[in-house]
């Protein structure tokens, strides 16, 4: 009998934990409190997220970043905005569903995320027919503002901004012989290298392209495979932890090839190989004394963090400031007025360094990449543009 | 030819971790007919117990105690805790469904697997634990025969899977326990008949398959470095396809499973393109079973009429 009991118990929680995860409701913000905490300014916001599966980790940091960024932003502001989380695995068929949960949802009138461009393009209809705003943290495919979808934007720039920017960087700068290039499978990955390939065919490199699995841990084959003409690899990857294992890989068995990774692997936490370049879409906000209390606050709370975490602090602040300016005309957010005014936007400075303000199709203007090298004591040090 | 045999060391490193986790895979199937998928769980768990012991003794790069010291410790620690889990989880979750269509105990061990993946996030967070190897055996360590680079962890991790695959074949086959797990393998009910414990004989089974696991845990961790809720999902499913490969239910079997997938992607990787490992691989695996159903040292099934 209390065999069978454990097995309904663990049933249960099974199901709640991996299937009905999908779209939780949540963390109140608990900034929120105190005696100016507007009743007239109450409002609920969306999160969209891998908060499990293979790139939890980048989901949970950007969890983190969206529940800070309400936390402080309702304090500034006197607003009691409601953070709702859904998870969506990086899944497009799971984005799909915690968008519909949430455009059904009337007191749901914007949402931060997806994290994915292949989930952006998922959602980006439903979205647009429920006439609600979505700002992405990290979808950087360039198909994604071409004006599919009417009410998307997002806080980073897009690949045709960090692939030939990197590439160029790559041909003019190490001058390889040949190069080897790894994408991960995923939409991010080979749309980094669909951007990369011609400016390196273009300049006469022999380019050696080859593909592994995000949940590939297991490197030395391919390292193997490295020839010492092959002075550069350029890994366009999601996954920190696995390119400072390909790093090891090259060192034990002796490759000194420079590995040359994307923003998606600005974790100086993790990815540590020295002599490695990583850009970035934000600048190490470590070293922005603007952001010295956003990184107090989270470091205090969180720890340490990459580079996915502060894209999502500036998205959700950029809906924050919309609801707080709706409230501040007299009026109760809706999505309308809400999505008015974050294509109004005009942030002269942000988290990440940089100006906030959005062109006709959702994409930041004048958005650009940083450029960084990891230092012998695994320190990123910027490189001046 | 010292590009053949850096990829051969590679894939014979892979290989004795693939076979390390399929023997469990293949000893639980042949005991009980089951396909425990929650076995690349187990292995999670042992990795992660293998982080934690390095944190325990000051970290990486500060270690307390003596490495060999160290290293003994995360072993038999990951394999008595893992092991102990199993039981467990045998007795709690699979036990009560024994003589239930042989669905229900498929469908709880997915189940249980979901149960540890998620309550490892929950208990450990989403983010990659690094073991740091590299800060504890150094590089210089490694053997170069030629320009072929055999780093140390490599030897320890063939070594150690030789010696822990050569004494479970004893123990199975020169051992009163082993002589009660074949006797249970082939006839449960007639093992009971003469006096076998057979829910000692199974939880036994557990125990020894699910802390190779752990094992394996450990080792994946010294060697890729990095642990996280998701790794057993692969290496599961890995271990699975090396023991159905091998003749599920075979040990030697899984052993030669595991070894031919690891070589194989090994040198699909490197003389033709890691873009098509997986459709290489897998794909020579279905001629295989087109070719031998029951597996490279499987046993045709005999159905009573």
């Amino acid at each position: 009998m209390k065999g069978r009991l454990f097995i309904a118990v663990a049933a249960v929680g099974t199901l709640a934990m991996a299937g009905c995860s999908s779209s939780s409701s949540s963390t109140s913000a608990s900034g929120a409190s105190g005696s100016h905490a507007s009743t007239t300014c109450s409002t609920s916001i969306g999160f969209e997220g891998p908060i499990t599966g293979p790139v939890a980790s980048l989901g949970d940091e950007q969890l983190h970043f969206a529940e800070l960024a309400v936390s402080m932003d309702n304090a500034a502001n006197h607003t009691k905005i409601t953070l709702i989380q859904g998870d969506t695995e990086l899944e497009p068929a799971q984005a799909t569903t915690v968008t519909q949960q949430f455009t059904s949802n009337s007191s749901i009138v914007a949402v931060v995320g997806p994290a994915g461009s292949q989930e952006v393009e998922a959602v980006g209809s439903l979205m647009a027919r429920a006439g609600m705003a979505f700002i992405s943290g990290s979808a950087t495919a360039v198909a994604l503002t071409t004006g599919s979808y009417p009410t998307f934007f997002r806080v980073v720039s897009k690949d045709s901004v960090q692939g030939p920017q990197d590439a160029n960087y790559i041909v003019n700068n190490l001058h390889p012989k040949a190069l080897m290039i790894v994408d991960d499978q995923e939409a991010y990955s080979t749309g980094l290298v669909a951007a990369m390939l011609p400016i390196f065919q273009a300049a006469g490199i022999k380019v050696d392209h080859e593909s592994v699995s995000q949940k590939v841990t297991d490197f030395s084959s391919l390292v193997a495979k490295i020839t010492p003409a092959e002075s550069v690899v350029v890994l366009p990857w999601q996954i920190a932890a696995n390119a400072q294992q390909f790093g090891r890989d090259m060192a034990q068995e002796h490759k000194n090839a420079v590995i040359f990774g994307t923003d998606g692997l600005f974790d100086p936490g993790t990815f540590t190989i020295a002599g490695s370049y990583v850009s970035s879409f934000g600048p190490d906000i470590t070293a922005i004394p603007a952001d010295a209390a956003i990184v107090q606050a989270a470091e205090a709370k969180y720890g340490s963090f990459g580079t996915f975490g502060p894209p999502v602090f500036a998205a959700t602040h950029v809906v924050d400031e919309a609801i707080a300016s709706v409230c501040k005309s007299g009026q109760t957010p809706t999505r309308s007025n809400v999505l008015a005014a974050i294509k109004n936007t005009n942030e002269p400075t942000s988290i990440l360094g940089q100006p906030i303000a959005f062109d006709s199709h959702g994409d930041l203007v004048n958005g650009k990449f940083f450029l960084f090298k990891i230092t012998s004591t695994g320190k990123y040090q910027l490189i001046p543009s | 030819m010292s590009f053949f045999f850096q990829e051969l060391v590679n894939g014979v490193t892979t290989g004795a971790l693939y076979a390390l986790i399929a023997l469990g895979f293949s000893m639980v199937y042949g005991v009980l007919k089951l396909l425990n998928f929650a076995h690349g769980d187990l292995y999670m768990v042992g990795a992660y117990i293998g982080f934690f012991v390095i944190q325990g003794f000051g970290g990486a790069a500060h270690l307390r105690i003596p490495v060999p010291l160290l290293l003994v410790i995360m072993f038999v620690l990951a394999a008595g805790l893992v092991g102990g889990l199993g039981v467990a989880i045998e007795r709690f979750a699979y036990r009560p469904l024994r003589d239930a269509p042989r669905i229900a105990p498929l469908i709880t061990a997915i189940g249980i697997s979901f149960f540890l993946e998620n309550s490892a996030l929950l208990l450990f967070g989403a983010q990659y634990r690094i073991y740091n190897t590299s800060e504890f055996i150094s590089f210089s360590s490694s053997i170069q025969i030629g320009s072929v680079s055999i780093d140390s962890v490599q030897i320890m991790v063939v070594v150690l899977a030789i010696l822990l695959m050569a004494g479970l074949r004893l123990l199975v086959n020169h051992t009163r326990l082993g002589k009660q797990m074949r006797a249970v393998a082939v006839d449960r009910e007639a093992a009971e008949m003469l006096g076998i414990n057979v829910n000692f004989t199974i939880a036994a089974t557990f125990f020894l398959g699910s802390a190779l696991a752990g094992v394996a845990g450990v080792m994946a961790g010294l060697l890729f470095n990095q642990v996280t809720n998701t790794i057993g999902f692969i290496a599961g499913l890995k271990a699975f396809t090396a023991a159905v490969v091998g003749g599920i239910g075979s040990l030697p079997g899984a052993m030669l499973g595991g070894l031919l997938i690891g070589i194989a992607e090994s040198f699909v990787t490197g003389y033709i393109s890691s873009t098509f490992t997986n459709l290489i691989v897998f794909g020579l695996l279905i001629v295989v079973m087109l070719v031998r159903p029951s597996g490279l040292l499987g046993r045709a099934q005999l159905q009573k009429v």
